[in-house]
């Protein structure tokens, strides 16, 4: 019933573009914690996390995302956010984590702002 | 499951019952139909996809928490609209809390963020956010039940 969740990770200078597909739960743990570590191994010090408009994310894949927050907080680096819907954009403001990762409306918003 | 029981029962034009296996991924069917009849009764889009993550949360809380993932187990998803009111009832087959939890209107995120470890109690929090009302932890003959209310003019 669920579709897998699928984290593609892109490199461009020292932004990690993690290009993430299907369902975002809580069994999405492994798929983003080995694409921090890819990240991070590759001097990452910028992240930028891309989400499909169709995705479907739960609470479950909510406390994931806030695990990396707190790795990116703890490791001093930035973190942004972008192809969410209006919905989830609200959700994300709702539990706060708006408060530690900007929330933009495409790709190339994100990047050049983190550039 | 037995033959002769369904998976989705209409009993009116305003009542619909939705049975769901104890498995993660099938609290979607009950945002499917929830969503479905939203639409029909004339619900906003944004009102009908705060709907679908409060019905999402309740499922999930019912199949984790409530009936302890045990696949004998189910969850029953109660939906009616009348009087321009929108109410959605998870039961499953636990016992409850022993004390309904205090949900705060703001989740504090520094403290999650600050303890590494995974955060608990987003669900219901959500499910606070998104609906115009709800009540946690009630018991019914049917089991714990999560009542939530939603008004088709908010």
């Amino acid at each position: 019933m669920n579709q897998e969740t699928e984290i593609n990770l892109e490199q461009q200078g020292d932004i990690a573009i993690f290009d993430v597909k299907g369902d975002v739960t809580a069994l999405s743990g492994p798929f983003f914690t080995k694409a921090y570590q890819t990240a991070n191994d590759q001097g990452a010090c910028k992240i930028l996390m891309k989400f499909t408009e169709d995705a479907y994310i739960n609470s479950g894949g909510i406390a994931i995302i806030i695990q990396i927050l707190a790795q990116t907080k703890r490791n001093n680096q930035q973190i942004c956010i972008t192809g969410l819907s209006n919905h989830f954009q609200k959700i994300f403001n709702m539990v706060g984590i708006t408060k530690f990762a900007r929330i933009y409306n495409t790709v190339e918003d994100a990047l050049r702002d983190l550039s | 499951m037995t033959s002769d029981e369904k998976l989705i029962k209409m009993f009116s034009e305003s009542t619909i019952e939705v049975s769901l296996p104890n498995k993660l991924g099938y609290e979607r069917v009950a945002m499917a139909c929830s969503a479905t009849f939203a639409k029909i009764v004339g619900f906003l889009p944004e009102r009908i996809e705060d709907l679908k993550t409060a019905v999402s949360e309740a499922c999930l809380n019912a199949m984790e928490h409530g009936n302890l993932n045990r696949s004998d187990r189910s969850v029953l998803v109660r939906m009616n609209y009348s009087d321009h009111v929108f109410i959605v009832s998870v039961m499953d087959q636990g016992e409850g809390m022993k004390e309904t939890p205090e949900i705060p209107d703001d989740l504090d995120i520094d403290k999650k963020i600050e303890a590494l470890e995974i955060p608990r109690g987003i669900g219901m929090f959500l499910i606070k956010q998104l609906v115009d009302q709800v009540e946690f932890n009630q018991l019914t003959n049917e089991g714990h039940m999560v009542r939530m209310l939603l008004r088709l003019e908010g």
